[in-house]
C-alpha cells in the first residue's frame, strides 16, 4: 500500500513544528518501525529517531503516531493510517535532541536516579518468599520505560520536574520488595515537593500504560504505606501532612470533613491569614461553612478509624508496614 | 416520581451550598426523588487511605443497597472514589473480609450489588435527553459553554463502566440549547488535588483550562465536580495571577445550568455566590417564567 509519513523535524525558523512528507510503498502489516527504517535507508539518512529491540520490549520507540501514544515497533502501518496518512511526533512533555529523538534523561532517566532504583538488602535476607509477596513486585517490573505514562501524566504537563509516575512506580518496585530493607528511607526521600504528594491521581498514567501495570493505582497504594510509616509530606511542604491529619482527624471524628478546621489547620497562623481577603469574601457570600455538626455516621466511621488503628499497631509491632492489608 | 439514595457529599454541605440548593430544586422537575442518606460517613476523597476508606465506603453502600434504589452522588470526586471502592468490593474475598472485620458488628453486610450514579449520568441514561429538550422553557440559546469533566468521570475506564459517559457533558449542554466550546483539557485535572503539596502546579492546571475556554470564546465552564468548582472558581483569580494573565470566567454546577434552561431564576439556583461573578451569563439567558 501507498502512505505517506509526515514526520516531525523539530522547530522551524519561526518556532512551530515542521513536518517533512515522504511517500513511501509498504505492506499495511509492516510496523511504524520498519516504516521509519524504510525512510532512514532510502530516502533520507539524517532522519533520527529510536529504536531498538523491535519487539516492544526495550521501551525506546514511543512515538505519537496520529495524535496517539504508541509502542511503534509493535503497531501495523494498516491498522493506524488514517487516509493514507501517518504524522508522526515525538512524544509530549519532554523536548526532543532532534527529530524524533527526545531528552530521555529529562524524562525518564533523572528521575528514576532520585529513587534509587536498586535493592538494599535486609540483614534477615529471608530463605524463601510466598508467590503472592513478590505479585507486586513482578507487576511493577512489566515497565519497559516507555514514558508513556510520564508522557500524558498532567502534572508533568504544567511542571516538568515532577518525579512523575514511571519513576514512583520505579519506587513503589522497590517498597514492596520483602527482600528491601530501606522502604522509610525510600519514601521519605520522594516525599518532597515535586515527589510522592504532587500526584493528583488523576489515572491518565493508567490510561497511558501499555504494559497494564496501572501506576497511578501504584502511586495511591505507595501513599498507604507512606502514611503508615507516619510519612505524609517532605519538609518543604508540610502543609499537605497537616491537610491529611485535619481531614482524617475530623472525619473520624464527625463522620465527615470540616472545612473550617481543614483550612486553619492545613494553612496554619500565617498562611490562614493570607488566605483572609478570599476568606471574608467566601463568608459573605455564604461558602464559608460556620458551623459543623456530627453526622449520624460519627459513631460508626470513628469505630472503623480506632479498628484500623488497632490492626496497624499490630502489623507494626510484627515489622509488616507494608504488607498489612 | 423515581426514587434514589441520594449522597450529597462534603462539600455542596459546605464550600459550595449552590451546588446542593440547585441539584434539589431540579431534582423533582426532572422526576427524581432524592432520599437523602444521612447516616454515611466521607468517601476518604482520595486522601485518606485505602484502609480506612473501603470499609467506611462499604458500609455506605451497604445502606444503598438496604434502600434497594440507585444511589446518586452530586460530585464526581465521591463518584469516582466510591465506585472504585465498589469496584474493589465486587472481589467477593474482599468483600466478606471488609464484611465481618467492619460492617458485622453493625449488623450491616455488602451483597455487593449497589449502583453508584453520577447526576449527569442519571440525566442521560435514566430521564434521557429528548425527554429533557422536552422540560426546557428556556433554551440557552447564544450561551457558549465549555464542558470541564475533571477527572472521574472519564478515567479509569473499568470503574467508569460505560464509556459512550464522556461525551455525557458535551450532549447536556447542546440539549439545553446552548453553544458547545470544546476544550482539549476538558478531561485533565484541575488541579485541586496538589492545592496543599504544591500550590504553583495546582494554580497553573487551574489557568491553562480555564483560559483554554476563556481563549476559545467560552462564556462560561460546566463541571459536575464541586472539588473542581473550588479550584476554577475560588481560586481562578489567584490562578490568574500565577499565569500572570485575565481570565475571568463564570464556572457553573451542572444542576445550575440544566436549572437555567428549566426556567429557575439565578438567585434560586444561588449564583450569586460564586467568586467569580456570573452576572454575564444569567444576562445572557433571557429567562421566561418557570412553569407549573
Amino acid at each position: 500500500m501507498e502512505v505517506t509519513f509526515k514526520v516531525y523535524r523539530g522547530e522551524g525558523q519561526d518556532g512551530k513544528p515542521s513536518y517533512q512528507s515522504y511517500p513511501l510503498e509498504v505492506r499495511p502489516e509492516s510496523t511504524v518501525m520498519e516504516g521509519l527504517v524504510q525512510i532512514r535507508e532510502e530516502q533520507d539518512g539524517s532522519l533520527a529517531f529510536r529504536g531498538g529491540c523491535y519487539r516492544g520490549f526495550c521501551g525506546d520507540c514511543s512515538l505519537r503516531v496520529n495524535r496517539k501514544g504508541v509502542v511503534s515497533c509493535l503497531v501495523p502501518i494498516g491498522s493506524i493510517e488514517k487516509d493514507g496518512e501517518l504524522l508522526i511526533e515525538p512524544v509530549r512533555n519532554v523536548d526532543t535532541v532532534k527529530d524524533l529523538v527526545y531528552d530521555m534523561d529529562r524524562l525518564l532517566w533523572d528521575k528514576f536516579e532520585k529513587v534509587q532504583p536498586w535493592l538494599q538488602p535486609r540483614e534477615d535476607w529471608p530463605e524463601a518468599i510466598a508467590d503472592e509477596e513478590l505479585a507486586p513486585v513482578r507487576l511493577a517490573m512489566r515497565c519497559t520505560m516507555c514514558g508513556f505514562c510520564d508522557e500524558g501524566c498532567t502534572v508533568i504537563d504544567v511542571d516538568r520536574d515532577f518525579i512523575g509516575p514511571a519513576a514512583l512506580t520505579k519506587a513503589f518496585r522497590f517498597v514492596f520488595d520483602p527482600r528491601d530493607k530501606a522502604a522509610p528511607e525510600r519514601l521519605a526521600g520522594i516525599s518532597e515537593r515535586e515527589g510522592l504528594w504532587d500526584c493528583v491521581h488523576c489515572f491518565e498514567a493508567s490510561e497511558h500504560c501499555p504494559m497494564a501495570i496501572d501506576p497511578t493505582y501504584r502511586i495511591m497504594e505507595l501513599r498507604d504505606v507512606a502514611i503508615r510509616h507516619g510519612i505524609k509530606s517532605g519538609k518543604g511542604n508540610q502543609k499537605n501532612a497537616r491537610h491529611y491529619d485535619s481531614f482524617a482527624s475530623s472525619v473520624r471524628r464527625t463522620g465527615w470533613l470540616d472545612e473550617r478546621r481543614l483550612a486553619l489547620e492545613s494553612e496554619g497562623f500565617i498562611g490562614y491569614l493570607t488566605m483572609l481577603p478570599t476568606g471574608l469574601k467566601a463568608i459573605q457570600r455564604g461558602k464559608a461553612p460556620l458551623r459543623h455538626r456530627s453526622r449520624l455516621s460519627a459513631g460508626a466511621v470513628g469505630r472503623i478509624f480506632e479498628k484500623q488503628d488497632r490492626k496497624a499497631a499490630a502489623a507494626r509491632k510484627n515489622g509488616k508496614e507494608g504488607k498489612q492489608k | 416520581m423515581t426514587r434514589y439514595a441520594f449522597y450529597s457529599g462534603c462539600v455542596s454541605k459546605g464550600a459550595c451550598p449552590e451546588l446542593y440548593a440547585s441539584a434539589t430544586k431540579i431534582a423533582p422537575q426532572l422526576g427524581f426523588e432524592l432520599d437523602e442518606m444521612t447516616d454515611v460517613g466521607c468517601t476518604g476523597a482520595g486522601v485518606l487511605t485505602q484502609e480506612v476508606s473501603d470499609p467506611v465506603n462499604a458500609r455506605t453502600l451497604a445502606k444503598a443497597e438496604a434502600m434497594g434504589v440507585p444511589m446518586v452522588t452530586i460530585c464526581s470526586t465521591c463518584q469516582g472514589v466510591i465506585g472504585q471502592a465498589n469496584f474493589r468490593l465486587q472481589d467477593q474475598k474482599y468483600r466478606e473480609y471488609i464484611n465481618s472485620e467492619y460492617l458485622a458488628e453493625e449488623g450491616l453486610e455488602y451483597k455487593g450489588t449497589a449502583e453508584v450514579k453520577h447526576l449527569l449520568w442519571l440525566l442521560v441514561e435514566d430521564f434521557g435527553l429528548e425527554r429533557l429538550k422536552e422540560l426546557i422553557t428556556n433554551p440557552l440559546t447564544g450561551l457558549r459553554v465549555s464542558p470541564f469533566y475533571g477527572c472521574y468521570l472519564r478515567r479509569p475506564d473499568e470503574v467508569l463502566g460505560n464509556t459512550a459517559r464522556k461525551r455525557y457533558l458535551e450532549q447536556v449542554i447542546e440539549a439545553l440549547g446552548a453553544e458547545l466550546v470544546d476544550i482539549a483539557g476538558k478531561g485533565k485535572c484541575c488541579g485541586f488535588p496538589v492545592l496543599n503539596a504544591n500550590e504553583t502546579t495546582s494554580m497553573k492546571m487551574a489557568a491553562k483550562h480555564t483560559g483554554e475556554a476563556k481563549d476559545k470564546g467560552a462564556d462560561c465552564m460546566v463541571v459536575p465536580c464541586p472539588l473542581c468548582h473550588l479550584n476554577l472558581d475560588g481560586n481562578q483569580s489567584k490562578a490568574a495571577a500565577v499565569a500572570k494573565r485575565e481570565i475571568g470566567l463564570p464556572i457553573l454546577h451542572l444542576p445550575q445550568l440544566v436549572g437555567m434552561a428549566l426556567g429557575f431564576p439565578p438567585e434560586e439556583l444561588e449564583m450569586r455566590r460564586h467568586m467569580v461573578s456570573t452576572k454575564a451569563v444569567s444576562a445572557k439567558v433571557k429567562r421566561v417564567p418557570l412553569l407549573t
